[in-house]
C-alpha cells in the first residue's frame, strides 16, 4: 500500500471517528445509514467487481440477517451468549448459511442466467414472507429493543453509531485481507476466465459457491446492523429495489476498485437523505444520474477519479487536479441549470399550480427565493441558457485537455 | 462524549443568556409522509390537508405567541424510511409527529415513539396517527402518546353494512374479498363478525396478494359461482378498480360496499362502473350544506382542490389537535408532550360533519361516519367525471362507535 | 366446467398480453444480449400517449400513433444511450435501461400526476361478447387477445418468410459475420429495437384502457415480463409465447383454487402433522398465485436452463 493511500485511510478514519462532535444528530442518523449501505454494496463488490458474479437478489441475505438479529435481540434479551454488540455475529452465520445454499444454486449457471437465479431467489422470499408470519412479522414486521450491555446502555444515537462504525471497518477490513489469500485471488480468476481455471483444476462451482456465501455473510451482517439501528425488521427489506440498489450503487462508485462500492453506498445514501426532504422529484435526479454515471463514467467515480491520478508526475498530477476542477465547476453550471429547468417545470405542471392557473392567468412562480413568471421568456431562458453554457464550457475543457495530453505524448 | 456535553452545554449557556429577548421554541410539528415513489399519491394528499388546516392555526394565533412550525420528511415509502426520518424529525426538535398513508408504516412509527419515550422520560413527544386503520394500533400496539384521528376497520364496516342494509342493497349473501394484510384481514373478520347481528350470510372470503393482481378475471368468475348480493371489499387503489372493472365487464349485477373508492382517480378512471356502489367515510360535501360548503369552497380556495378522500378526516384530525392546544401551556422547548396527550384525551371539536371526540381508553377517534352511493345525482362531482358520492346515511358518532378491544393495555403516566 | 373454461379463456388472455410486451423484450435480449430494464416503461409510455392522443384523433388512430412514437422514442434510446453504453459491457447496459425506467416513471407522475387517469375501453367496445353460464365475457378481452395473435403471427411471418427476417435473425445469432457480410447490423440493432418498443407500446395502448393506466403499470408489469422471457427462452420468440400462456394459465387456475400442502399430505396421512407446522403448508394455493411465476422460472433455469425453446446458452 501506498504512503498517500494509507494516508487519506488514515485522515479517513479519523474523520468518521470524530464524528459525533462534528455534526448534528440528524448527520449522524444519515452517518450509520451510509455506513451499512458502504458494507452492503462492499459485501456485494466482493461478488460482482471482484469475481465478476452480478447478483440481483442480494437483498435476500441482506434481509435474512436483519430477520436473524431481531429474533436474537428478542430471544437473548440482549444478555448470555449474544450480548447486543455481538449481535450482528448471527447475521453473518445466517447470512453465510443462506448465500451457501443459494450460491449453490445459483453459481451452477453464470452470465444472465446467474442473475436470473439469485432475482427469481430473492423474488420467492420476498414473495412468502408476508404469508410467514411466525418468522417475518406480517407487514407489522418484527420489534425490539436493544438492551444494554457491557456497560453501554446502547440508547443514544452515538453509542449506536460507534457500534455500527467498529462493525462496518473491522468487516471492510476483513474483506481487504481476504481479497489478499488464495481463495479472493481465486475468484479474480474465475472472472476473467472461468473455463482456464476449470482446466486447470479448480473446481469452479465449489469456488463460486464459497465466494457467493462470503459475499452473503457480509450482507448479512449489514443487515443485522440495520436491525439493530432500527430496532425492527419487516419483509420490505426483501423487496427487489434493494436489491437493486445495492448493484447501482456499487457501480456508481466503481465496482472493480476495492474502495468503490462503499463511496458509491455511502454517497448515494447520502444524496438520497438529503434530497428528499428538498425536492419531490428526487427520484428523478437518482435517475438521471444514473444513467449519466453509467454513460460517461463507465468506471464509476472512484475507478475514474483513481484511473486519472495514476501515472502522473506530481507536476501531471497537479495539471490533473487542475482540469477536473475546471471540469467540476463547470459541469456544476450546466447541473444547476437543469435542475433550475427540471425545478421549475415540476412546479408549473403540479396539480396545486394547474388549480390557480388557467384561462390567460397564470400566476409567477416562486423558486431558489425568486419569483419567475412561466410566460415569460426569463426564467426559460436562465435555466436553458445555463445549462447550455456549462456543456459547452464542459466541452472546452475536454478540448483542451485532450490537446494538452496529445502535445506532451 | 465530554467533550460534546462541554459544547452542548456552552452552546445552552450562551442561550439562555440570549433567551431574555428571545420567547421559547416553537412548537414543532413533524409530516413524515410518503411523499415520492409509487405510493406518494396519498402521502401528497396528508401534505396538503395537514397543511391546510395548520396554517388554520397559524391564522388564529398559532401556539404560545408563535407560529407552528410544520416540518415535512418524506419516508420514502417503506417502515425502513419511516424509522429513520422519525428520528430525523426528533434530532430537529419535533414535538409531534403526524403520519397516515399505510398501517405498516404507522406501525413502525407508532413503535419507534414508544421506545423514544421509554428512553426519554420527560421528554416525551407524541404521534398522531391521520390514516393507520389496522385495529393492532388501537389494540395490541396501544399506548399512551399514540393518537388516532381516523376511522378504524371496525367502525368502516359495521357502519357500511348498517348503510347497506338500510338501503336495501346488502341481502342476504356476501362475498367478502380482501388485500392480504392486517387491514384486509381486519375487514375481512369484522365483515364475518357483522354478519349475525345483520343477518347475512359471508359466502365466501378471498384474500389475496397486494397491489401484485393484473387480471382479477379468474376472481370474478368465483364470485359469480357464489351467487350473492353484494361484495364487501376494503381494497384500495389498482385493487379496487381492477376488481370492480372487472365484475362489471362480466356483467354481474353486484352492490359494492367499500372503503376507499373516493380516492382520487378511482371515479376518473372506472366511470360508470362505479355507479351505485357504495362506500363508508367521515366525510361527504353534501351532509350540513351551510358550514360543508363553507370549509370546501375555502379548502379549494388554499390548497386548488376540494377535499376527498383521506384529507377531510386529516383536517379534522389536526383540528382536535389545534383545541387540544387551547389547553395546554407552552414551555421552554415548545411543549410537554404529557400535558398535551391528557388535554387530546379531553378534546372535542365540531366539525362541518358534526362533533368528534378522543376516546381516553385507546384513544381511537369518535366520529360521525357517512354511508354513501356513487351517483349521477351529487352535488359535487367527483375526477371531472359526471359522478359523485350522494350520501345514503349519516351515522352520529355515538352510533358508529366500536368498542374498546380487550387487547389494548395502557400504561397511563404516574 | 365452466368455471374451467373461464379460467382457461381468462389465462390464455392474460398470457397474451403478456407476450406483447415480452415479444419485444426476447427479440432485443436475443439481438443484442440486453435484458432491457426500461421495457416495460415503453408499455407504461404506450397507454399514456395513446390517452394523450385519443380526444384528438380517436381510439383508433390512437392505437397505431402511440406505438410509432414509442417506437421514435426507443429508437432514440437505442442510437444515443445504450450504444454509448454498449462498450463498456452488459452489466452497464442493463444499470442504464434500470435508470432509464425509473426517469420515465418520474417524468409520467410529472406530467400526468400520481393518480390513474381516465383512459377508458371506448363505449363501442365495451360489450360483452357472449354469455356463458350467467358470466358475461367482455368482448375487449377478446379483442386484446386477438391484437396479441396477429403481432405473433405478423412477426413470426416477418422472421421467417422474408430477407429483413433472414438478416436479423443470423445478426442474433453472430453479429460479427453479419457485419463482415456488409450488412450495417448497428441499423438492424436500431431497428429491433424500436420495433420492440412498439410493440410494448401497442400493449400498453390496449391493454391501458382495459386494466388502469396509471405511474405504476411499468413497475407492476415489469418483472413479470422478465420471468416469461427467461421461462420462454432468451430470444426465442415462439418460447415467450409459450412461455407467455403457460404462466399467465397457471396464475388464472390458482386464483380459482382452494389446493393447499397440508391437502395434499393428508393423503399420506399427514394431515394433522401439516396442521400443527402451520406456515407455508396450509397456506392456500390462490394466495400464492402471484409467486408461482418465480418459481417456475426457478425450476426453468435450474433444469433447463436455455429456457423453454432457447436454444443459445
Amino acid at each position: 500500500m501506498k504512503i498517500g493511500t494509507l494516508a487519506i485511510l488514515t485522515i479517513g478514519v479519523a474523520l468518521l471517528l470524530a464524528l459525533p462532535w462534528l455534526v448534528s444528530d440528524s448527520m449522524l442518523n444519515a452517518a450509520v445509514q451510509m455506513l451499512i449501505a458502504a458494507l452492503f454494496a462492499m459485501a456485494f463488490g466482493l461478488l460482482c467487481g471482484r469475481a465478476g458474479m452480478l447478483s440481483f437478489g442480494h437483498a435476500a441475505y441482506f434481509g435474512v440477517g436483519a430477520f436473524a438479529a431481531v429474533h436474537a435481540m428478542n430471544a437473548f434479551n440482549g444478555e448470555g451468549l449474544l450480548p447486543t454488540p455481538l449481535l450482528p455475529l448471527v447475521g453473518a452465520g445466517t447470512g453465510m448459511i443462506s448465500g451457501l445454499i443459494a450460491g449453490y444454486f445459483s453459481t451452477k449457471r453464470t452470465g444472465v442466467y446467474f442473475a436470473m437465479i439469485t432475482l427469481a431467489l430473492a423474488e420467492l422470499l420476498h414473495a412468502l414472507a408476508p404469508h410467514l408470519k411466525a418468522v417475518f412479522g406480517g407487514e407489522a414486521g418484527i420489534s425490539s429493543f436493544r438492551m444494554p450491555a457491557w456497560g453501554f446502555t446502547f440508547g443514544s444515537l452515538s453509542e449506536v453509531y460507534y457500534l455500527t462504525l467498529i462493525w462496518t471497518l473491522g468487516c471492510i477490513l476483513l474483506l481487504y485481507l481476504f481479497s489478499k489469500t488464495p481463495l479472493g485471488r481465486l475468484a479474480l480468476g474465475l472472472r476473467e476466465n472461468a473455463h482456464r481455471m476449470r482446466f486447470l483444476g479448480y473446481n469452479t462451482h465449489a469456488l463460486g459457491t464459497l465466494i457467493f456465501a462470503v459475499s452473503a455473510m457480509f450482507a448479512g451482517i449489514a443487515g443485522a446492523l440495520q436491525s439493530l439501528n432500527l430496532e425492527a425488521a419487516n419483509y420490505v427489506v426483501l423487496e427487489s429495489h434493494i436489491s437493486t440498489a445495492v448493484v447501482l450503487n456499487s457501480f456508481i462508485g466503481g465496482v472493480r476498485v476495492f474502495f468503490g462500492p462503499a463511496i458509491g453506498g455511502a454517497l448515494m445514501t447520502f444524496f438520497g437523505y438529503i434530497t428528499s426532504d428538498l425536492t419531490r422529484v428526487w427520484l428523478l435526479y437518482q435517475g438521471i444520474i444514473f444513467v449519466l454515471v453509467m454513460m460517461f463514467m463507465p468506471r464509476g467515480i472512484v475507478g475514474e477519479v483513481i484511473e486519472r491520478f495514476r501515472h502522473s508526475s506530481l507536476r501531471g498530477l497537479a495539471q490533473t487536479a487542475g482540469t477536473m476542477a475546471l471540469r467540476v465547476a463547470s459541469l456544476a453550471i450546466a447541473a444547476f441549470g437543469g435542475v433550475f429547468m427540471i425545478e421549475f417545470i415540476q412546479r408549473f405542471l403540479s396539480s396545486d399550480y394547474r388549480a390557480t392557473a388557467g384561462n390567460g392567468n397564470w400566476p409567477d412562480i416562486a423558486l431558489f427565493s425568486y419569483v419567475w413568471s412561466p410566460v415569460s421568456v426569463l426564467p426559460w431562458a436562465f435555466g436553458i441558457g445555463l445549462f447550455a453554457i456549462g456543456i459547452a464550457l464542459t466541452m472546452i475543457v475536454n478540448r483542451r485537455a485532450a490537446a494538452a495530453q496529445e502535445a506532451s505524448a | 462524549m465530554a467533550l460534546r456535553n462541554l459544547l452542548g452545554s456552552t452552546a445552552a449557556a450562551s442561550f439562555v443568556i440570549c433567551a431574555g429577548a428571545v420567547a421559547a421554541e416553537p412548537l414543532k410539528i413533524a409530516l413524515v409522509e410518503t411523499l415520492s415513489g409509487p405510493q406518494a399519491s396519498t402521502g401528497l394528499l396528508y401534505r396538503d390537508a395537514v397543511n391546510y388546516q395548520i396554517g388554520k392555526l397559524n391564522a388564529a394565533g398559532g401556539f404560545g405567541g408563535q407560529p407552528i412550525e410544520l416540518m415535512e420528511y418524506d419516508n420514502q415509502g417503506g417502515p425502513v424510511g419511516a424509522a429513520d426520518r422519525v428520528r430525523a424529525a426528533i434530532s430537529d426538535g419535533a414535538d409531534v409527529i403526524l403520519q397516515g398513508s399505510s398501517s405498516a408504516v404507522a406501525g413502525q412509527v407508532t413503535e419507534d415513539v414508544r421506545k423514544y419515550n421509554l428512553r426519554n422520560a420527560g421528554n416525551e413527544i407524541l404521534y398522531i396517527n391521520l390514516g393507520g386503520e389496522a385495529m393492532e394500533l388501537t389494540g395490541e400496539k396501544c399506548h399512551f402518546y399514540h393518537f388516532r384521528t381516523s376511522p378504524n376497520a371496525a367502525i368502516r364496516v359495521n357502519t357500511l353494512l348498517d348503510g347497506m342494509k338500510d338501503a336495501g342493497v346488502l341481502g342476504d349473501r356476501v362475498y367478502a374479498i380482501n388485500q392480504n394484510y392486517s387491514w384486509g384481514v381486519d375487514f375481512q373478520n369484522n365483515t364475518v363478525a357483522g354478519s349475525e347481528r345483520l343477518g347475512f350470510e359471508v359466502v365466501e372470503q378471498t384474500l389475496h396478494d397486494v397491489n401484485k393482481i393484473q387480471d382479477f378475471a379468474p376472481y370474478v368468475a368465483r364470485i359469480q359461482a357464489a351467487d350473492v348480493n353484494s361484495v364487501i371489499s376494503g381494497n384500495w387503489s389498482n385493487d379496487l378498480l381492477l376488481l370492480m372493472k372487472a365484475v362489471s365487464g362480466a356483467g354481474i349485477d353486484v352492490k359494492f360496499g367499500t372503503a376507499f373508492l373516493d380516492q382520487p382517480g378511482n371515479i376518473g378512471n372506472a366511470g360508470a362502473v362505479a355507479e351505485g356502489h357504495f362506500l363508508s367515510a367521515p366525510f361527504n360535501p353534501e351532509v350540513n350544506p351551510e358550514e360543508t360548503t363553507a370549509f370546501v369552497e375555502d379548502y379549494k380556495a388554499v390548497t386548488g382542490h376540494y377535499p376527498s378522500y383521506v384529507e377531510p378526516a386529516t383536517v379534522f384530525g389536526v383540528m382536535l389537535l389545534g383545541e387540544a392546544l387551547k389547553n395546554v401551556e407552552p414551555t421552554e422547548d415548545g411543549l410537554n408532550a404529557e400535558d398535551l396527550a391528557l388535554a387530546l384525551e379531553q378534546a372535542t371539536v365540531q366539525t362541518p360533519m358534526g362533533q368528534i371526540s378522543m376516546r381516553s381508553d385507546d384513544h381511537q377517534v369518535i366520529l360521525p361516519m357517512i354511508v354513501q352511493e356513487v351517483s349521477k345525482d351529487a352535488a359535487f362531482k367527483a375526477d371531472d367525471t359526471e359522478f359523485g358520492f350522494v350520501p345514503v346515511k349519516v351515522i352520529a358518532a355515538e352510533d358508529a362507535v366500536q368498542p374498546v378491544q380487550d387487547s389494548c393495555n395502557m400504561k397511563r403516566p404516574g | 366446467m365452466d368455471q374451467l373454461v373461464f379460467a382457461l379463456l381468462n389465462g390464455t388472455i392474460y398470457g397474451l398480453l403478456l407476450f406483447m410486451v415480452s415479444a419485444g423484450l426476447t427479440l432485443i435480449f436475443g439481438m443484442m444480449g440486453v435484458l432491457n430494464f426500461a421495457h416495460a416503461s415503453f408499455y407504461m409510455l404506450g397507454a399514456y400517449f395513446a390517452y394523450t392522443l385519443e380526444p384528438l384523433i380517436g381510439f383508433w388512430l390512437a392505437l397505431v400513433v402511440s406505438p410509432l412514437l414509442v417506437m421514435g422514442l426507443g429508437i432514440l434510446v437505442e442510437r444515443f444511450i445504450l450504444r454509448r453504453v454498449h462498450a463498456h459491457g452488459h452489466a452497464h447496459e442493463l444499470l442504464v435501461t434500470f435508470g432509464l425506467a425509473v426517469v420515465i416513471a418520474e417524468v409520467i407522475k410529472m406530467v400526468y400526476g400520481n393518480f390513474p387517469v381516465e383512459y377508458r375501453v371506448p363505449p363501442e367496445l365495451s360489450f360483452a361478447a357472449f354469455t356463458l353460464s350467467g358470466l358475461d365475457y367482455p368482448f375487449y378481452r377478446i379483442f386484446m387477445g386477438a391484437v396479441a395473435v396477429a403481432m405473433f403471427i405478423a412477426i413470426y411471418l416477418l422472421l421467417t418468410r422474408t430477407r429483413v427476417g433472414i438478416v436479423v435473425r443470423s445478426a442474433i445469432y453472430r453479429p460479427q459475420t453479419v457485419e463482415a457480410l456488409g450488412h450495417n447490423v448497428p441499423l438492424v440493432f436500431m431497428s429491433v429495437f424500436g420495433i420492440g418498443a412498439a410493440m410494448a407500446g401497442l400493449a400498453g395502448a390496449v391493454a391501458g384502457a382495459f386494466y388502469t393506466t396509471n405511474p405504476n403499470m411499468a413497475l407492476e408489469l415489469g418483472v413479470i415480463v422478465f420471468v416469461v422471457v427467461v421461462v420462454g427462452g432468451l430470444g426465442s420468440m415462439g418460447g415467450a409465447m409459450a412461455a407467455s400462456l403457460l404462466i399467465g394459465i397457471t396464475n388464472s387456475l390458482a386464483v380459482g383454487s382452494d389446493f393447499r400442502m397440508a391437502d395434499l399430505l393428508s393423503v399420506f396421512g399427514l394431515g394433522d402433522w401439516a396442521e400443527g407446522v402451520g406456515g407455508l403448508l396450509t397456506i392456500n394455493l390462490s394466495s400464492l398465485a402471484a409467486t408461482l411465476p418465480f418459481f417456475i422460472m426457478l425450476l426453468v433455469l435450474v433444469l433447463r436452463p436455455s429456457g423453454l425453446m432457447g436454444e443459445k446458452e
